[in-house]
């Protein structure tokens, strides 16, 4: 993405706070604070002192729908440039890092106590992204026949790995009440879930990794 | 583990080919040849002819099955 573009999007984005902080505090001294603060949205009733509200959370909606679009439309770009080139894709080992933000997934347990939402436990998903050390290591690498083969490999032992996890899954929460409680075993299944998907993510590039580099001590010129 | 035997090194040295330049030649990564020749990879038919040509040697002399 070309610099000017970026530096476009960081200016949309600043506008957008800017109205939100604008809309928040004019809902706050002049509309009782509607929609800043919880309200029961059932018995909601339009006012038209609630429209800059609106207006800027709409704003921030479409501004959100195009980042979105955007990275849609990069990924895609990048999968057919990776498909057509014969070197693996290029990504910084330290991309990893960013497998710690499966951490974030220890809130869905505040979460849920707090106000019984589930959807928190998704982010141990991004466990997942501690694949990004070993994809890194094999980046732009030369994509031949062994490293193709070793790929298929890797994804079929790691899909065997995990549909066993929800083949296990499936016999043991399958009655749905997990300590007596349904709510529990929807508990178990979103965490088990996450899970198993980081784990697929991790573990496909790190059997790639180990299966190209198993004996790579042993190995000499001539 | 594929179970056979792979001369490849000596057909190789014979030509007086490097590993990389060998790797180059049939379009396939040093690493690849080097477990070629240590028989710890079971090569596509496309590879094995490939090599046979740029080693001038019959395939069935570079790998022997057992």
């Amino acid at each position: 993405m070309k610099r000017t573009k970026i530096r476009f999007l960081m200016i949309l984005g600043l506008i957008c706070i800017l109205i939100d902080i604008a809309a928040s505090w004019y809902s706050a001294m002049y509309n009782e604070g509607r929609i800043v603060a919880p309200m029961d949205y059932s018995a909601y009733v339009f006012r038209i002192q609630d429209l800059p509200m609106i207006a800027s959370v709409f704003l921030t909606w479409i501004y959100v729908l195009y980042l979105f679009i955007l990275l849609v439309k990069a990924i895609i770009k990048n999968n057919r440039r990776d498909r057509r080139s014969s070197t693996s894709r290029k990504i910084n080992p330290k991309l990893g890092f960013l497998g710690f933000l499966g951490f974030l997934g220890f809130l869905g347990f505040w979460n849920y106590g707090f106000n019984k939402n589930m959807s928190a436990f998704v982010f141990f998903a991004f466990f997942g992204f501690f694949g990004f050390f070993f994809e890194g290591k094999m980046s732009n690498t030369f994509r031949d026949e062994r490293y193709k083969e070793n790929k298929v490999k890797a994804q079929f032992a790691s899909m065997e790995i995990v549909m066993s996890i929800l083949f296990i899954l499936t016999l043991l929460l399958g009655r749905g009440d997990l300590m007596g409680n349904p709510e529990y075993t929807l508990i178990a299944v979103r965490i088990i879930l996450s899970l198993t998907i980081g784990l697929y993510l991790l573990l496909s590039e790190y059997l790639l990794y180990r299966y190209d580099h198993d004996d790579e001590t042993a190995e000499s010129e001539d | 583990m594929p179970d056979f035997e792979c001369k490849l090194k000596k057909y190789r040295q014979r030509k007086e080919l490097t590993q990389e330049q060998l790797a180059v030649q049939v379009g396939v990564r040093r690493e690849t040849i080097m477990r070629l020749e240590k028989a710890q990879y079971n090569p596509s038919l496309k590879l094995a002819i490939d090599i046979s040509r740029v080693v001038e040697a019959p395939i069935e002399e570079i790998f022997i099955f057992k």
